[in-house]
């Protein structure tokens, strides 16, 4: 099995390669002028022939592109035209609260979703199954932004029982940074007080995040329970006498989740690319966001970057995906 | 011993959580912390680099300038200097600078640091070193005393204590003790030099920024303690905080939010006319536009008051100049839609029967420019002309701009003034020599070029109105523009800041440190 871990991390290596090779190009080829803009609306041609220059801008592409692999290696991920900070320190300084964000709605969508899929096909018809039915619809069907919305509406204008936006009240300072993700930085200080403040700026937006792929899950775990609970084993083991939790949880719930892993590392990627909406509503100041101001402004190495961390992230959770398939299912050999 | 039953138990741990998760909310009641709510980032706090709303507003509260803008109209007031004095010819000014003034470091603000600011600022020749160009070199400011500054002028400079406001001075050994190679500018990226009320406190790129008010703070007025510059790039999100109490200012407010909260307990809306113009640029170098009567011909087809209607809070413009400015001619009565005088200067024109396709520029995601662009397109057909209408991004539009021959026909475009003086809008949307900006891509008139030049030259106001005048007649006959709109400025604010008076220059950017929290 390490030997499969390792020969997969190594192929990471080409993966990558080829991807930031294509962004390169196409963020060369693309018409606009990110350093003109950057410059200011009064800067003179010399001004700008000077930060291109800064930027290495002015230098043949191949050689742009060999000087940033280079640098890849050593940890510069090129400069920022618009905020002219290194790239790498700028995704250190935005990624944890997008990790933080994505994460916990993950672990909302695996926590609901998971036993409400199981139920609902135990209960199949049932009541519990139509309603969820309704949330999966809505859930699927309901802009994000647009639930953000309603969720702010909802439990901070009109309750008042959460905040409406950002990671932390203004005039307070977070704990000290350890990992970057306020509630877990919390917990290791011991700051029972600033991990409630941090969890309660969480909620709202990570529920907003988790609705879609809590749906998703529900109703995969759904389908899939549905299908192994017509096989003959389950047939058997009831015949045997077990009981319907033990067959349930210890036989039916392992051979179900094959497929939902799936899904829920096929969600690691979508959720840490489409953060942007809630990170904007939610006033979150995540990698969304970053990126979002980094196209706009036609910035290449931050969308360059951007993107090889999402990029590392989401082949590293469908690399611990197949890893768990075999915890699930022991017939699962790595070759 | 307590025993729960699972309802119990269940019941108690709902509790807990909702407990636990109730807001702490950013409420800065008792610590006068001042918070504004607004869309734009602050990267880089150099203030002989950066440019932009957002900078300038840190600028004004973490350094001082020799002269400050306040009031509306806006006025020159004493800054580091507290007087001044012109020589006749217009090109000598001295300055006395305030003894009380004193750098965060407690080091007293001299002579000397003006003289090294200034020299700085031009050396780099960034930011804001254009609105001085070819008017002020590296050796035009100098230290004639220990507390005063003789400023030598190359050329005489009409607008020169409207543009100084934008000139802050550094603390000179900061700077020179973090030179590095590059004159300062990695320190002064990230760190502070000036004088100014507040200090930076946090610094959260993306998030917010904390400004803390200086120990022995030399300037007088205000209650505040410090302010925050919170990032908030949804108008909602800032509205429900500046409902909630949660911001004192919020900055960048469309039309419906302003609707919004128009009966909203504790807030204050704020809608007033300032100088950014919206004008719709003709290609005047390539293409069909070259023509003085078609641009005479759709000036004259295009729907105005559909313009204005659609804009939401807003009044017309009928001359280039923004409506009360210094020079601004009331008597300018620009163009109207009247299809008779569209049609015959059409007729007049090398495409008499129209059947052009012209296109037309608009800011991508901007629904007003939007909106006018298709209130074009409909004033167009009734000539016969088709209009090709493009959304772009802003890179996209400051690559268009320049060259003629990249340039749409018709290019839409907001202009926010630097300073308060007609020189401004004049010299960057006029100007010859800003072809290729985004502000001016290609119009080009000696005869403009020559007024503009003199009136900025111009010592004398009623001389310089007069050329002013005359400038602003030039340009409507030549239909450089389809003369817009000026759309009112709209903030709101919690009606508990004290203090407060709208300055139509750089509104969004006040000085907030003489400003108090009742």
């Amino acid at each position: 099995m390490l030997l499969y871990i390792l020969r997969r991390l190594v192929l990471l290596v080409p993966i990558l390669l080829g991807l930031t090779l294509l962004l390169f190009i196409v963020a060369r080829i693309l018409p606009g002028d990110p350093v003109g803009l950057a410059a200011g609306p009064n800067a003179t041609p010399e001004l700008i022939a000077q930060m291109k220059r800064e930027f290495g801008l002015d230098q043949p592409l191949p050689l742009q592109y060999w000087n940033y692999l280079t640098g890849l290696v050593s940890g510069d991920w090129g400069m920022s035209v618009f905020t002219r900070r290194p790239v790498f320190a700028d995704i250190l300084e935005y990624l944890p609260a997008t990790i933080e964000l994505v994460f916990a709605s993950l672990f909302i969508a695996v926590v609901a979703g998971i036993p409400l899929g199981l139920l609902t096909a135990v209960y199949k018809n049932g009541p519990l199954d139509y309603a969820t039915r309704t949330l999966a619809l809505g859930g699927i069907a309901m802009p994000r932004f647009f639930l953000g919305l309603l969720l702010q509406m909802a439990f901070a204008a009109w309750l008042d029982i959460l905040p409406l936006s950002g990671r932390y009240p203004l005039i307070e300072s977070p704990p000290d940074h350890v990992t970057g993700l306020y509630t877990i930085d919390a917990l290791i200080a011991g700051d029972w007080s600033a991990f409630q403040i941090a969890l309660s700026h969480l909620a709202l937006p990570a529920i907003a995040m988790a609705l879609s792929p809590l749906a998703t899950i529900m109703r995969m775990m759904r389908s899939s329970t549905i299908e192994v609970l017509q096989q003959d084993y389950v047939m058997t083991e009831r015949a045997l006498g077990l009981s319907n939790r033990l067959i349930l949880f210890k036989y039916v719930l392992k051979n179900a989740m094959t497929s939902t892993l799936t899904v829920i590392g096929l969600y690691v990627s979508w959720l840490l690319g489409g953060t942007v909406l809630v990170e904007t509503v939610f006033d979150w100041p995540g990698l969304g966001l970053y990126a979002t101001q980094a196209i706009l402004t036609q910035d290449f190495m931050p969308v360059i970057g951007v993107t090889l961390v999402i990029a590392i992230i989401y082949l590293v959770a469908m690399l611990v995906v197949d890893l768990l398939y075999g915890v699930f299912n022991p017939k699962v050999r790595y070759a | 011993m307590l025993t729960l039953n699972k309802r119990q138990f269940l019941i108690g741990t709902a509790g807990m959580t909702a407990a636990a998760t109730l807001p702490r909310l950013a409420n800065s009641a008792g610590k006068n912390i001042m918070v504004l709510a607004s869309t734009v980032d602050i990267p880089n706090f150099d203030p002989h680099v950066a440019t932009g709303y957002a900078p300038q507003w840190l600028f004004r509260n973490t350094y001082d300038p020799l002269v400050r803008v306040v009031a509306n109209p806006p006025v020159p007031a004493p800054g580091l200097a507290t007087s001044w004095k012109q020589s006749e010819d217009g090109l000598t000014y001295t300055f006395e600078l305030d003894g009380n003034a004193k750098f965060h470091d407690g080091t007293p603000v001299t002579a000397k640091d003006v003289e090294y600011s200034f020299a700085r600022l031009l050396r780099l020749a960034k930011g804001p070193a254009w609105m001085v160009s070819g008017i002020l070199d590296q050796n035009s400011v100098k230290a004639t005393g220990e507390m005063t500054v003789t400023m030598v002028l190359k050329k005489p400079f009409a607008p020169l204590l409207s543009v100084l406001p934008w000139m802050f001075i550094v603390n000179s050994k900061v700077v020179e003790a973090n030179k590095g190679t590059d004159d300062g500018q990695a320190y002064l990226l990230a760190n502070m030099a000036g004088s100014g009320a507040f200090k930076m406190g946090r610094v959260k790129p993306g998030d917010l920024y904390e400004l803390i008010r200086v120990d022995n703070d030399w300037h007088k007025g205000g209650n505040l303690s410090g302010a925050i510059w919170k990032i908030v790039r949804e108008a909602s999100t800032a509205r429900l905080m500046l409902q909630r109490g949660e911001v004192h200012f919020a900055l960048d407010m469309f039309a419906e939010d302003m609707d919004a909260i128009k009966d909203m307990p504790k807030v204050v809306r704020i809608m007033e006319p300032d100088y950014r113009t919206f004008t719709i640029k003709m290609n005047t170098a390539n293409g069909p536009l070259m023509d003085k009567n078609l641009r005479k011909a759709v000036s004259y087809a295009f729907n105005y008051k559909g313009m204005l209607d659609a804009a939401g809070p807003a009044q017309l413009m009928k001359s280039p100049l923004p409506v009360g400015i210094f020079g601004f001619d009331p008597d300018q009565k620009g163009y109207d839609q009247d299809m008779g005088k569209a049609k015959e200067y059409l007729a007049k024109s090398n495409f008499k029967d129209g059947g052009i396709t012209l296109s037309i520029h608009h800011a991508a995601g901007y629904e007003n420019q939007r909106r006018w662009c298709l209130i074009m397109l409909e004033s167009l057909k009734a000539l016969n002309i088709n209009l090709d209408i493009r959304a772009m991004t802003w890179p996209d539009t400051v690559a268009m701009a320049r060259s003629p021959e990249k340039m749409v026909d018709f290019y839409s475009i907001f202009q926010s003034p630097n300073y308060a003086d007609p020189d401004n809008t004049a010299f960057a949307a006029y100007h010859s020599s800003r072809n290729g900006q985004w502000q001016n891509p290609v119009y080009k008139n000696p005869e403009v070029d020559k007024l503009i030049e003199d009136a900025r030259a111009e010592v004398d106001k009623t001389k310089r109105a007069e050329l002013y005048k005359k400038f602003q007649a030039v340009i409507v006959e030549d239909a450089a523009d389809i003369i817009g709109i000026l759309e009112l400025r709209k903030f709101a604010m919690r009606d508990n800041v004290k203090d407060y008076v709208f300055s139509p220059v750089a509104a969004n950017t006040m000085e907030i440190w003489p400003l108090s929290i009742a």
